[in-house]
């Protein structure tokens, strides 16, 4: 549960949001997030449909990068 | 940055003694660690114990009953992350031992993946009680708490009730390192609990307990710099509190969620399953919350039986796998009577659960000899 994951705002409707990573998109709520200025394209920290943190291009990346290695890991071990 | 590569070198070259032991608290550290197989690659001084991070395998016996028990009412909908559905319980011989079960004797069980969507099953059903369960670590007890918040203001279904299992991290952490015997050396701190929180959290390690503590993200970078750090720390007896996670994990946490926290919920002392009650250790809502708590609603007393058994399956080692005592391959269930599949602990249910974790990055035997910690 505490994983997170990064994504990318798309769209900003008061606290509700939706959001998109590597195609795949969510709603999310900002309301964890309003002492941030947020505006459509930046990326934020996910977790259980939360966003609890602004992130950069770089960390959100490298947490991409692990999220696919963990899943292909684990898909191979429980097929 | 610096590649996991080079922070391997790094710690290859540093002057280790015979052993040193590093406890993780989150789930999501052991899993990178297991699946990046960090254990094979580090020096074989350098021991990776994983500890207290799995709240769903820490969520009390009391609670899970008290939530199937309003599962199995007709008038009631039961939502509760996916996790926490096929967490067994010790129950009477006829009745469900899980939420899933429950939801298998026509129970209505939600598995939800956030809180807003539990607040849409509640719109969408005004004539049914809605109670969301809800377990989990101050990255999760946050945004319950927004949802609560952010109701308060738009106002809330009145058929909406939550009953709240939500736990802090660092107490746990506390109580290991006040017995007599702590079992690690030194301390990877959690990336996102530390995030909501602020890394401060967990200064008391290195100052109170003189052990080195790093707070780390989530890749093999990170956790190696913390690695490297605390490794460091340790040799040059020198405990301070790192943070290898600065980016996400800034000072102070989020000043919002810890503010709606303190504003909706009190902490408390909280039972912890097969460990016991740890003082200042849980989230409880606020009396003026009244009966959006479904403890309040449904008077839900815990039965002081169940609390005082409060313990795992038979034969199940998940206390001692939480409490970073015996690694998961040392229950004598790993992967002989428990396996995901069929599992008999929460441990292994829980993809932050210890021994699932193992299992799926592959581990598929029983400890060796050189592997036994107690
Ligand atoms: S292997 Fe299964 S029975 Fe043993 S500690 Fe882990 S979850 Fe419990």
């Amino acid at each position: 549960m505490c994983l997170g994951v990064p994504m990318r705002i798309v769209e900003i409707d008061g606290f509700a949001a939706r959001c998109e990573a590597r195609g795949i998109e969510r709603k999310a709520s900002l309301f964890l997030l309003q002492h941030e200025d947020l505006k459509v394209g930046d990326l934020v920290m996910i977790h259980v449909g939360n966003a609890i943190q602004k992130m950069s291009e770089e960390d959100a990346q490298t947490a991409w990068d692990l999220y696919d290695e963990i899943f292909e890991a684990e898909a191979a071990q429980d097929a | 940055m610096t590649s996991a590569r080079t922070w391997l070198e790094r710690i290859r070259g540093l002057p280790l003694p015979d052993s040193v032991r590093v406890m993780n608290v989150c789930g999501g550290h052991e899993r990178s660690i297991t699946m990046a197989g960090l254990r094979g690659a580090l020096p074989p001084q350098v021991e990776l114990i994983p500890g207290p991070g799995c709240p769903v395998c820490v969520c009390p016996e009391e609670d899970i009953y008290a939530a199937i028990q309003l599962a199995r009412r007709d008038d009631v909908t039961v939502a509760a992350f996916g996790d926490m559905l096929r967490v067994p319980c010790n129950a009477p011989k006829a009745e469900p031992r899980s939420l899933e079960q429950a939801k298998a004797a026509g129970g209505d069980v939600r598995p939800v993946s956030s809180p807003e969507e539990v607040l849409a099953i509640a719109k969408a059903h005004p004539d049914r009680e809605v109670v969301f369960f809800a377990a989990g670590f101050e990255t999760t007890t946050a945004p319950v708490a927004g949802l609560i918040a952010n109701g308060l203001r738009e106002g809330l279904p009145p058929n909406l009730s939550v009953l709240l299992s939500g736990r802090l991290t660092w107490p746990a952490v506390a109580l290991l390192l006040d017995s007599d015997t702590p079992g690690f050396d030194a301390l990877v701190a959690p990336g996102h609990v530390s995030t909501v929180m602020g890394p401060e959290e967990w200064e008391f390690v290195p100052k109170k307990h003189g052990i080195p503590a790093a707070v780390a993200g989530f890749n093999p970078e990170s956790l190696l710099a913390a690695l490297y750090s605390v490794l460091r720390q340790v040799i040059e007896n020198r405990p301070f509190l790192d943070n290898c996670y600065q980016a996400v994990a800034q000072p102070g946490g989020n000043p919002t969620a810890r503010a709606i926290l303190n504003d909706v919920m009190d902490v408390t002392d909280a039972n912890w399953r097969g460990i016991g009650v740890i003082p200042g250790s849980g989230f409880t809502l606020q009396e003026k919350l009244g009966d959006l708590d479904a403890r309040v609603r449904f008077s839900i007393e815990p039965e002081e039986d169940r609390k005082r058994a409060g313990e795992m399956p038979p034969g199940c080692d998940c206390a001692r796998v939480v409490l970073g005592k015996i690694y998961p391959n040392q229950c004598i269930l790993y992967g002989k009577a428990c396996t995901p599949r069929k599992p008999i602990g929460p441990c292994m249910v829980s993809d932050e659960g210890a021994c699932r974790i193992w299992w799926a990055s592959g581990v598929r035997e029983q400890a060796g000899a050189d592997l036994v910690r107690e």
